[in-house]
């Protein structure tokens, strides 16, 4: 991994970011940020929903069809900036546990995300009758919003992998 | 007591020293601060893009705030605490920062954007919430508030660049001289 880390970082594109890092970096930052701030708005809102905490007014489907679509489309500007980011700093980026770590958790929580609205357009009613009282189902939301916190604390310690002493492959060479 | 010795004082204390002295402690104040300000910004933003008719446009403006800033008042609370803990670790650093200030600037932009709507399409939301329309500046507002909380998380990205020694600290360039830099006669 080092070694493709080194070898993307001569790359053309890697280059042109580490050229212009003063801007390009702190911009492509910002952006990833604004788009989780975006993912975290639509997941707690589905989630109080499906805890009946927020929206009760509204179906189950009607909450999805307001919030899902901003999740959907925030997730593919945190996968374009995500990927400029590892592009811009590879050796920062992939020579982490944190890293590693929160691409297993990113795609847990996008499968999840996939998942429960495919269920929810397929089996609509069987989710508005009775799923969505189910403490289980509860339960998951409050799982769900869980992995995105966890989410965003291992994107954070990608700069500071060293808390993780031995375990960090920055800390081994 | 003048405002340096207060800063003094704040990053000589001992909630100061020991958040210092971890290994963990500002790495997950810090990872606490971006969860409060993503839940701030994401539920603003809701709050913003249905006052500009872009979203939530089937249910009414006073049902769409109260049910989203209650959340936005939680999360701002942790965001602040957290801040406030990073801000004492190194007081007299972040006073001094050109982007720290920004920042706090931006913060008291947003602050009096929500007097003003309070004071003005706020007064009469009762009337242009039934109506299904919002006020011009009502929108007005909307868009300050998005621009304002999209500047806020670009200088608060920019302290971190400013203030510690990031990823993007350059190296010393070849051609420095360091006879000149100390101000010493040139070697021969």
């Amino acid at each position: 991994m080092k070694q493709f880390a080194l070898w993307l970082s001569t790359t053309f594109p890697s280059v042109f970011i580490q050229e212009h890092n003063s801007w390009s970096i702190p911009a492509i930052q910002s952006i990833h940020i604004v788009g989780i701030a975006m993912v975290m708005g639509s997941v707690l809102m589905i989630d109080l929903r499906i805890l009946g905490w927020a929206w009760v007014d509204q179906t189950l489907r009607q909450t999805v069809n307001r919030f899902g679509p901003w999740l959907n489309g925030s997730l593919w500007l945190l996968l374009v900036t995500g990927i400029l980011m590892v592009i811009g700093e590879p050796v920062r980026e992939l020579v982490t546990l944190s890293f590693w770590l929160k691409m297993t958790l990113v795609a847990l929580g996008a499968l999840v995300a996939m998942i429960f609205q495919r269920t929810l357009r397929r089996h609509e009613q069987r989710w508005e009758d009775t799923l969505v009282h189910r403490r289980s189902i509860k339960l998951l939301a409050i799982v769900t919003f869980l992995i995105w916190v966890c989410i965003i604390v291992l994107g954070r310690l990608i700069a500071y992998d060293h808390v993780w002493g031995s375990w960090s492959p920055s800390e081994r060479q | 007591m003048d405002i340096a010795s207060i800063l003094e004082w704040l990053q000589q204390s001992s909630l100061a020293v020991q958040i210092r002295d971890s290994l963990f402690a500002f790495p997950l104040i810090e990872s606490t601060h971006v969860i409060g300000l993503t839940l701030v910004f994401g539920t603003i933003a809701i709050v913003d893009l249905r006052l500009l008719g872009l979203a939530s446009t089937q249910r009414p403006f006073q049902l769409v705030a109260s049910e989203t800033l209650r959340w936005t008042w939680v999360a701002f609370a942790v965001t602040a605490l957290t801040g406030a803990l990073m801000f004492i670790t190194n007081a007299t650093v972040y006073f001094h920062n050109a982007y720290f200030r920004v920042k706090i600037v931006l913060l008291v932009l947003a602050a009096l954007n929500v007097l003003v709507f309070e004071l003005t399409a706020g007064r009469t939301v009762g009337r242009w919430d039934q109506a299904g329309s919002v006020p011009p500046l009502g929108r007005a507002v909307a868009v300050l508030s998005l621009v304002i909380w999209i500047a806020v998380i670009v200088s608060g990205r920019m302290i971190g660049f400013t203030t510690t020694r990031g990823s993007l600290a350059e190296p010393a360039p070849v051609e420095t001289n360091f006879e000149d830099l100390l101000g010493l006669p040139p070697a021969k």
